[in-house]
């Protein structure tokens, strides 16, 4: 790949000093991957760790050595969404003998708390000072205090950076979206990036009305590829075709059409609410006005509609963005760049991408490495014995 | 001004990934104090509500919730009791069968039989207030059942 001249960054196309900077990232690769405590129960394990540990280091050395984020971020994310599913699947029907939940599971509240229902919990919390879930407040697997404390910390550290280097959802549509080499619908209407937060209005009063996580309860398309509630009843049979057919429509049909994330940006309320969160933290993506020539490449490529016309006069994209690095990597003249606000537009460049880029890659990590190396026992295991099930 | 805002914002960039870092290292740490907080529990239409009585019997422990009419604000006209039955040997009888003073006016209000077996669930109301079942089910070593009641407050 050629890179031009314009965009690169001091690491790129120099090797030593890539893999100098990737040192402390291979430290945390380690740790994080083996969570400090390297025990590995088999052989296939210790395969699966290594696999991991070596996938993560070479992602990570050719986003510096080739001055390219997106591209080399996404696989890492996409393949996130793929462990998360399939890992989250084969735990579930093992444990209970099917995807589905029943009333044992929500009588007991040990509900694993996804991070979109903190959207659903902020209202009722305020008002009523209780929680609307069905969650165990402190252990098990994915308590609710657990995941709050994570939503917290990533969103004061990386913003909604968090929707495209952490989210175990993002990756469907991320990688749905880079099916077609062109788009078969070329203009969507860039004021659906502001859907997400009619969605996020509506899903926190509705929670509140109904004393329920609304958006769970009949709206999350990505039910379909985790757990869903036993069809028992025709209100549970709606629910049940409301979620499959919000997958198939923004999940899978639309972002393959347009090339677009839409669901993460039209109808995620946690997207919404991360946007918001971008406001408080400190990375941000910024146009050197000096560099671009105004050739609205960025505005073609942007998955989340974050940067349009009036955006790049501005300088910088809108508070929707998802901190992915496609118009980064897409600006032939080197003109938009990772940026730390308070800081000189255009100066310290690569200080700036890397102070980005190492959270953002470790969050990427931590999510990834765990679901990962599972993930490949779980495949080892289908082709040696025929089975997913434990 | 600029510089040391300059310096200000690298400072607080080096920060993010420290900040990220503890959220997952000190996670349990960091969820235990937060699970300190006053508005850190379940809405009592997830957790049950408050236990009211626990009923002792050879073979068999009966708690008895407080009814739940709670909404976010104010109260619904329909709540439930709830109720969970346990054996102290972790075996519960095949049938269970209860008459329920839910409001400690030592009147039956409702009788419930549990097949916990087959789960079948039947409710005789005796009070004019006791609705239906809501929910009936085994949760790991325990049975509860959810009885729909009229809030008295709202059904005057």
């Amino acid at each position: 790949m050629k890179t031009n001249p314009e965009n690169s960054f001091s690491t790129t196309g120099k090797i030593g000093k890539s893999l100098l900077l990737l040192l402390p990232m291979t430290l945390l690769i380690f740790i994080l991957s083996t969570g400090g405590k390297p025990n590995f129960s088999s052989q296939v394990s210790l395969i699966a760790f290594l696999i991991t540990f070596f996938f993560f280091n070479v992602l990570f050395f050719m986003i510096l050595y080739k001055g390219k984020v997106d591209k080399y971020r996404a696989v890492g994310f996409i393949l996130l969404a793929l462990f998360f599913a399939l890992t989250f699947i084969v735990d579930l029907i093992s444990m209970r003998g099917t995807m589905t939940f029943n009333n044992e599971t929500a009588l007991a509240c040990e509900i694993p708390f996804c991070h979109i229902v903190t959207t659903m919990i902020i209202l009722p919390v305020i008002i009523s000072g209780s929680i609307i879930f069905p969650g165990s407040i402190i252990g098990g697997f994915a308590s609710i205090t657990s995941m709050l404390v994570i939503v917290i910390g990533v969103m004061i550290a990386l913003g909604r950076g968090f929707c495209s280097w952490g989210c175990f959802y993002g990756g469907w549509d991320d990688g749905t979206s880079r099916i077609l080499r062109k788009p078969v619908i070329k203009k969507v209407n860039p004021a659906f990036r502001w859907a997400s937060f009619a969605v996020l209005i509506i899903v926190a009063i509705m929670s509140l009305l109904l004393v329920g996580p609304f958006y769970c309860d009949w709206l999350c398309p990505f039910k379909t590829v985790t757990e869903f509630e036993k069809v028992t009843s025709f209100t549970v049979l709606l629910k049940t075709i409301s979620f499959i057919s919000l997958f198939a429509a923004l999940v899978i049909i639309l972002p393959l059409l347009t090339k677009k994330r839409i669901q993460c940006t039209t109808f995620c309320p946690m997207g919404a609410l991360c946007s918001l969160s971008n406001k408080i933290n400190v990375f941000d993506v910024s146009i050197d006005k000096e560099k671009c020539n105004d050739c609205m490449l960025c505005t073609k490529v942007c998955p989340t509609m974050s940067l349009e016309k009036q955006d790049v006069e501005k300088g910088k994209p809108s508070i929707t963005c998802m901190k992915c690095g496609k118009c980064i990597d897409s600006c032939k003249r080197g003109a938009i760049n990772y940026h730390i606000k308070g800081t000189p537009v255009g100066k310290r460049l690569t200080l700036a991408r890397m102070l980005f880029l190492y959270p953002a890659f470790t969050l990427l990590v931590v999510f990834t490495s765990g679901t990962m190396q599972q993930g490949i026992v779980l495949l080892v295991k289908l082709f040696t014995t025929g089975s997913l099930l434990k | 001004m600029k510089k040391l805002l300059a310096i200000t914002a690298y400072i607080w960039a080096i920060a993010c990934i420290i900040i990220l870092l503890a959220a997952f290292i000190k996670n349990d740490s960091f969820a235990r104090e937060m699970a300190r907080l006053p508005f850190i529990k379940l809405h009592p239409v997830y957790s049950g509500g408050d236990q009211a009585k626990i009923i002792t019997e050879p073979g068999l422990e009966t708690t008895i919730y407080k009814p739940v009419f709670d909404r976010i604000i104010g109260e619904s006209k329909v709540g439930f009791v709830q109720l969970k039955f346990t054996s102290p040997t972790d075996t519960l009888p095949l049938i269970i069968n209860k008459q329920i003073d839910y409001n400690f006016d030592n009147a039956t209000d409702f009788n419930i039989e549990i097949n916990t077996t087959t789960g079948e669930t039947k409710l005789k109301p005796v009070n004019n207030l006791v609705k239906d079942i809501n929910v009936s089910s085994r949760v790991k070593k325990s049975w509860v059942v959810r009885v729909n009641v009229l809030n008295p407050a709202r059904n005057k």
